[in-house]
């Protein structure tokens, strides 16, 4: 594989994407408000003493943690802000690089067919590999990159908002470092794969974003109740996760490389 | 666009070496037969044109010889070897393909020939030199920083034809080169393309039904019509197969049914092996054994005291071998 090559590609694209502000709307938009607008309210009326838990609903899911995985001598509103930080936003970090790849990966092929720009990368000497892994590579980095911006606003929402409430700087545990640099990364890889899949098969983008939704979503929502429990043990069971995830998008991507057809997207899609 | 030679003195190796071999080419979509049996041979430093009215199969051909698509049957074999998946992308290195115009348009000029030149793994300082002459041979170089959506056709004709010219492809194939270029650029684009055949031993494909000028550039044309290969080689011996003998032209100097009649009949009854008929424009069409004939028709017909208004040797051209290969496969030429 010609790494020069990939990157290169992957180059394009990104390129083509960050000039493209109707397509960063989308991708910006949703992390701000699943990372930002949620959290921070949930954090500021939590805290206040006088609304019960159980108006966000989650005075039962506390209830359902198993026991002395909270810390001793929280009440019962620190307990909200905790568990919420740290165990119940985890899943939506799992959502936000999902939601940003599908924007971008699945127009990776799709969109270069509707502009018809594929034709001539597809006599260049990129092979199919080279090809499929770029389009990966395109979509993947600025998932991971949004993903991570919006973690770094999370951590300062929860460090200027719920810290005071629980009385110490408490986020982010270990256990959101392995979430976040080793599950996202891997996770996302897995998920722009299959949209990236989807897109050399796909014959509009927006039949592509719709297909893409739904093979991705029954994974992620799978992936995220596995990640609330991961995020209950400990750091070394996240890293078999992750480890775990490593195989799963080694396989994927050769599969991926394999199933993609030259000749189909010449002459079926254009 | 400026058309520039390089000072460099390229040096010319086997020039008999075949480039190009497909053997019994055909492809079907579906149950439309794209291509049928098709055959063709290009050699080093040869400039070939591909000839063929609209959905002959001349895309589908040069996908099929770059390996984009595979062949239901047949073989291609490039620069002596088979063109297969393994292969393709080392073999692709050495060929520059231009198909259609579309580049990416979020890109400036210049981006788009610096992403084309990575891909075919140009060295950074060579990458930039080359880009710059590009854009100067193409007469972009005042566009440069301009996002390629922001150009005219004709401009991102050359830019596309740009691309596929920039990492000095051994083997050169191009769709409709001139489409959307203005007279002038056309000319250059011609000039240019003849340079990099002459210069550099450059082997070009072109796949064309705009004839105009293009018997300086092909001397071997091949033509598809109906997926099939009706006729290949070199175009003044196709011509001579199509046209053998010398044609001349006679007017008379009244252009009356019975005159024309009278000649025509004294010509074939005085001279053996004179083809003559009468055309729609009066005129007397002659075919010759050879130009030698032509003084003795000549004399033949004053001495019977038919008035001659003119002469006119008449000289085949491609364009008349394409409008007679296409009329006689029954096709409407584009």
């Amino acid at each position: 594989m010609n790494f020069q090559r990939v990157l290169t590609v992957a180059h394009k694209d990104l390129v083509e994407v960050v000039r493209n502000k109707q397509a960063m709307f989308p991708m910006l938009v949703i992390p701000v408000g699943l990372a930002v607008m949620i959290p921070f309210g949930i954090i500021v009326m939590g805290s206040d003493p006088t609304m019960p838990t159980s108006a966000f609903g989650l005075s039962g899911l506390i209830d359902q943690l198993p026991k002395g995985i909270l810390p001793p001598d929280l009440s019962e509103s620190q307990k909200m802000v905790y568990a919420f930080t740290v165990y119940f936003m985890a899943p939506v970090f799992l959502l936000i690089p999902s939601m940003s790849a599908t924007v971008i990966g699945s127009s990776s092929f799709v969109g270069e067919k509707e502009r018809r720009t594929i034709e001539g990368l597809l006599y260049t000497p990129v092979t199919d590999r080279e090809l499929v892994l770029a389009k990966i590579i395109a979509s993947l980095v600025p998932a991971i990159v949004i993903t991570w911006g919006s973690f770094g606003a999370y951590v300062f929402i929860v460090d200027t908002f719920a810290s005071p409430v629980i009385g110490e700087h408490y986020f982010p545990t270990a256990n959101w470092y392995a979430l976040m640099f080793l599950v996202v990364p891997l996770l996302a890889f897995l998920t722009v794969a299959l949209i990236v899949a989807v897109s050399g098969r796909a014959t509009s983008s927006q039949g592509a974003q719709g297909v893409s939704f739904l093979v991705v979503m029954p994974m992620i929502l799978l992936t995220m109740g596995q990640t609330t429990g991961i995020m209950l043990f400990s750091t070394t069971v996240a890293l078999v996760f992750a480890a775990v995830l490593v195989v799963v998008d080694v396989v994927v991507f050769y599969a991926v490389a394999g199933i993609f057809n030259r000749e189909r997207i010449l002459t079926k899609l254009l | 666009m400026t058309s520039t030679v390089s000072p460099v003195t390229p040096v010319i190796e086997n020039t008999h070496e075949l480039v190009i071999s497909a053997t019994d080419l055909s492809k079907r979509f579906g149950s439309y037969q794209a291509i049928s049996h098709v055959s063709m041979q290009v050699r080093r430093g040869q400039a070939f044109g591909l000839l063929g009215p609209n959905g002959a199969g001349k895309t589908t051909t040069v996908r099929l010889l770059n390996h984009v698509i595979s062949p239901d049957n047949g073989e291609v074999l490039l620069f002596g070897e088979k063109m297969t998946a393994h292969r393709a992308d080392r073999l692709r290195t050495r060929i520059g393909v231009q198909t259609d115009t579309n580049v990416y348009e979020n890109l400036t000029a210049r981006e788009n020939l610096m992403f084309w030149a990575r891909l075919y793994g140009l060295a950074s300082r060579e990458r930039k030199a080359r880009v710059d002459e590009v854009l100067d041979i193409m007469g972009l170089a005042h566009r440069a920083r301009a996002q390629a959506g922001s150009f005219s056709k004709g401009m991102r004709q050359k830019l596309a034809v740009g691309r596929a010219i920039l990492h000095r492809p051994e083997l050169l194939f191009l769709d409709e080169p001139t489409t959307g270029l203005d007279p002038q650029a056309s000319a250059e684009l011609i000039s240019h393309l003849e340079d990099m055949v002459h210069s550099f031993n450059t082997t070009l494909v072109m796949c064309t039904h705009q004839l105009a000028g293009l018997a300086d550039l092909c001397k071997d044309v091949g033509f598809l019509v109906g997926g099939r290969m009706e006729a290949s080689g070199p175009v003044e011996k196709l011509v001579a197969e199509r046209w053998p003998g010398h044609h001349v032209r006679i007017s008379l100097g009244a252009e009356s049914d019975e005159l024309l009649s009278r000649a025509r009949t004294h010509l074939q009854d005085e001279s053996a092996g004179i083809s003559c008929e009468i055309k729609a424009d009066r005129t007397l069409h002659l075919e010759l054994p050879d130009e030698s004939f032509t003084e003795g028709v000549i004399a033949s017909l004053v001495a019977a005291q038919f008035p001659i208004r003119s002469v006119v040797p008449v000289t085949y051209s491609i364009k008349d071998l394409y409008f007679d290969i296409a009329s006689t496969t029954g096709e409407v030429a584009a």
